[in-house]
């Protein structure tokens, strides 16, 4: 049976269009080596000395590469086993001991995964067949020495961690940020300034120095803060290549996809801070620029620019990517890439990186009240020449799917036509391929309505 | 007896219509509340009248078009009540909760119902921080002016005082009524007891009162006949259906005790009469947890099962039955949990996962049955 599920990943290409496929970038490949690397120094952290530190929520591992701990991202992990079609022994865990599948994935996901390892280490068993080829990679991750949480707007991530401690038998140090929302209910607010946005930056500032206390502390060393600042200039520098390679995107047909920045996310969400950052998104923007300039685009033929709203579906990145580019369609842009992942880098000061550090982390597009983030997302679809919304509908993920159909609303009214589909971000059974066929069609034939018509 | 307790049955069935009138009679302003942390202490001082909005019975119609189906029953209510006009009674709402599903309805409201004001003060859910205290004393500042905003007038310290004595003795009258009902020595039914707790959410407090003195008065002492004794836990933010609470006892339950926020949880702290308010208001909100933890607010060195296994046992009940509203995330982070501590002492429980639509009440009356059975024998073993 397991076998069997190991094996069975989703089919090539989806039956609906043309055929034709995404045409990726080739330079994110690169991104692929880095993961990689990423995660096998992260199996053999134990070995290199290294303290581990599990973390839920915003893109804080530049502290703890200043401080030469290791990390583990539990949505990363997720989306990890997910990508790999590695998440249902986990997720199976998790059901036997009492979750129910209407519960957050990711944290489903993680913390199955983690009651696997524990039960691993209780009997010296691994609970799926030692020859699996996912047993390697399940045998490898680091039991945590500090916990900590940080996460933005959904109260999920903040009840995850904690079941978390729990399960370590609360002996685990732990360590929680409040990032608040953002309401904009004053009459000064607005996206990066009022009152709120001040008075908020500085609170989330005062906790991320309180972790670097948190860090100190059970870490026995100083925390060094010139470090952070030299982390921070390469997480800058990369950001402002990643945003200007997306800038570029404006072009007809666009040279990338939506897809192609979800590749990217790792990168800028939970990569060390170094100089392969800088060389990953020097390459993206370059290809970019040379497709540009021969008038390539990332699907064939392109004729509908649309927006992606919504949680990803990491078990189908690569078979969205192909089903939008076999009806023409490009998705160029969505809330997930475009407006998170240090998105404002001009707000962190190298000198003292910290309250800059906290104004991104605030800026996580659900974290604002549902009229600014509606505005931005205007400005994004206007800049791109979008003419139609992906609604993702991701079940069990309720921080981004808050808002969605006031999100719909405000495409509708703007002249964009707005699809809904139901998937999950790391529990397959939730999609259903057919409705998404189904509208996704309906779509397509009202936008060459439209056009006609105009 | 009876007709204060009916008295108390309708503002718990109607409390939009209560506000209503309350309003039309007082010309002063309703102030609806989100469950399930915020003090409507501040707003009572004001002069208004807080109400903790409730999830209602009517179907989902026209809310369908602005929540998805997988949000928990409280949600989709009070967004469709939203989209069907009914808040149309409120001056403003007062939100300060931060389970994620409750920012998504509160975006919504404000969209639909732009008229509405909502003042939105996030609480620190982090009770243990070392920031905490600070953090939750400026949101309640913060809170008081905007509400003097809102109000158009200075809200004077004696007046949020007189508020906290007053909550405070409604408080301590549902806690007597919990006592004895743990005693054995009065029998009030869950329906009976939701009315009570669920119209304090609602009534002008001075009036609730005095209802509850004339009850207590009424009552007599009568012991509840034999059953088995069972301790109702969980339904966050919205009140059990009735027909669920009267299943219990037909089938053979008595219930002596809860944690539910529509019972125990919205009664059981008092607070500090003495202290500055802001200082007294932030103490009662970050100590709560400590007493009767809630799923939704992180404090390390607490656990929802360890109070349900004292708790249980100090009510002498004979078993849990845990109530989880459908698509409650913060109710099913905890639930594996308490599973697993009942399991190992060996007290029987029960979970009823609930829904806002109509419930299986035919399914649910074996597994009830069932339960009561093993309840039955373990007792007797
Ligand atoms: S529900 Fe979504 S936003 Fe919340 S913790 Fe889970 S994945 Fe994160
Ligand atoms: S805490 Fe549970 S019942 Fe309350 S609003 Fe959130 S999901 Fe609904």
């Amino acid at each position: 049976m397991m076998q069997h599920i190991a094996t069975q990943g989703p089919s090539a290409s989806p039956i609906f269009g043309n055929g034709e496929r995404a045409n990726r970038l080739k330079s994110t490949k690169f991104g692929g080596r880095l993961v990689n690397d990423y995660w096998d120094n992260l199996f053999s952290a134990r070995e290199q000395g290294k303290m581990v530190v599990w973390y839920n929520g915003t893109y804080i591992p530049p502290f703890f590469h200043a401080h030469d701990l290791a990390w583990v991202h539990g949505e990363a992990w997720s989306a990890y086993l997910a990508a790999k079609h590695g998440e249902i022994p986990a997720q199976k865990a998790g059901e036997q001991w009492g979750y129910d599948r209407e519960l957050c994935s990711y944290a489903r996901t993680h913390i199955g995964q983690a009651l696997i390892d524990l039960q691993k280490l209780n009997d010296g068993t691994l609970g799926i067949a030692p020859d699996d080829p996912r047993a390697e990679t399940m045998r490898k991750l680091p039991a945590p020495d500090m916990i900590i949480n940080a996460y933005p707007y959904c109260s999920s991530g903040q009840q995850w961690d904690d079941i978390t401690y729990r399960l370590f038998g609360k002996k685990v140090p732990m360590f929680t940020i409040s990032i608040p929302l953002l309401w904009g209910g004053r009459t000064d607010a607005g996206y990066l300034r009022g009152d709120e946005w001040n008075e908020r930056s500085r609170y989330v500032a005062d906790q991320l120095m309180a972790m670097t206390r948190f860090i100190e502390e059970h870490s026995g060393r100083k925390y060094d803060f010139d470090r952070l600042s030299e982390v921070m200039s390469y997480v800058k520098r990369a950001a402002e290549l990643r945003l200007e390679a997306m800038d570029l995107c404006t072009t007809t047909p666009s040279p990338a996809s939506f897809f192609d920045w979800i590749v990217s996310i790792a990168p800028v969400n939970f990569l060390p801070g170094d100089q392969n950052l800088v060389t990953y998104f020097e390459g993206v923007k370059a290809e970019i620029q040379q497709r540009i300039a021969s008038g390539e685009g990332a699907v064939k033929d392109e004729k509908y620019r649309l927006f992606f709203d919504g949680m990803m579906n990491w078990n189908k990145v690569g078979w969205l990517a192909d089903k939008f580019a076999a009806v023409n369609a490009c998705v160029v842009a969505g809330r997930y890439t475009h407006m998170s992942f240090w998105q404002e880098p001009q707000l962190i000061d190298l000198k003292d990186p910290v309250l800059g550090m906290a104004q991104n982390y605030l800026i996580c597009p659900n974290n604002h009240g549902a009229p600014i983030m509606i505005g931005e997302i205007e400005k994004i679809c206007e800049k791109f020449n979008v003419n139609g919304m992906v609604m993702h509908a991701s079940r069990t993920c309720r921080g981004m799917t808050n808002s969605q159909f006031l999100i719909a609303d405000s495409a509708k009214r703007n002249g964009r036509q707005a699809l809904f589909f139901e998937g999950d971000v790391a529990d397959e059974s939730f999609y259903k391929d057919e409705l998404l066929n189904t509208r996704l069609e309906a779509m397509i034939e009202s936008m060459d309505a439209q056009r006609r018509a105009a | 007896m009876e007709t204060v307790l009916s008295v108390l049955e309708e503002v718990a069935a109607r409390p939009l219509a209560y506000a209503r009138q309350w309003k039309e009679a007082t010309g002063r302003k309703v102030i609806g509340l989100f469950p399930m942390h915020f003090p409507g202490e501040l707003a009572h001082a004001a002069g208004g009248l807080p109400i903790i909005l409730q999830e209602d019975d009517e179907p989902i119609t026209i809310g369908q078009s602005n929540v998805f189906n997988f949000y928990c029953g409280y949600n989709r209510s009070i967004i469709d009540q939203a989209l069907r006009g009914e808040f149309a009674v409120l001056d403003a709402i007062l939100f300060g909760d931060h389970c994620v599903q409750l920012l998504g309805t509160a975006d919504v409201i404000r969209a639909n119902v732009p008229q509405l004001p909502i003042l939105f003060n996030q609480l620190c859910s982090i009770l243990d921080a070392e920031w905490a205290m600070r953090e939750t004393q400026g949101t309640f500042r913060r809170l008081w002016h905007e509400l003097e905003v809102l109000i158009g007038h200075p809200i004077d310290e004696g007046r949020v005082r007189e508020s906290i004595r007053l909550f405070n003795r409604n408080r301590s009258l549902i806690r007597q009524l919990y006592d004895l009902r743990r005693a054995g020595r009065i029998s009030l039914t869950g329906r009976q007891m939701q009315a009570v707790v669920k119209s304090s959410m609602v009534m002008d407090k001075a009036e609730h009162c005095a209802l509850l003195e004339q009850l207590m008065a009424q009552l007599k002492a009568r012991p509840p006949a034999p059953g088995v004794r069972v301790f109702l836990s969980g339904h966050l933010c919205h009140a059990p259906k009735l027909a669920v609470l009267d299943l219990v006892e037909e089938c053979g339950g008595i219930v002596v005790d809860d944690d539910l926020y529509h019972g125990f949880r919205f009664i059981f702290a008092d607070i500090d009469e003495t202290a500055p308010p802001v200082d007294a208001l932030a103490e009662w909100y970050l100590s709560r947890s400590k007493k009767v933890p809630c799923p939704t607010r992180a404090v390390k060195d607490l656990d929802w099962e360890d109070y349900l296994l004292k708790a249980v046992q100090a009510s002498g009940a004979q078993g849990l039955i845990v109530l989880l509203a459908k698509f409650c995330e913060p109710h099913m982070y905890f639930y594996p949990e308490i599973k697993a501590a009942f399991e190992k002492r060996g007290i029987p429980h029960l979970m009823i996962e609930t829904e806002h639509e109509e419930m299986p009440i035919e399914a649910l009356k074996t597994r009830l049955e069932t339960f009561m059975e093993i309840a039955r024998r373990r007792a007797a073993a």
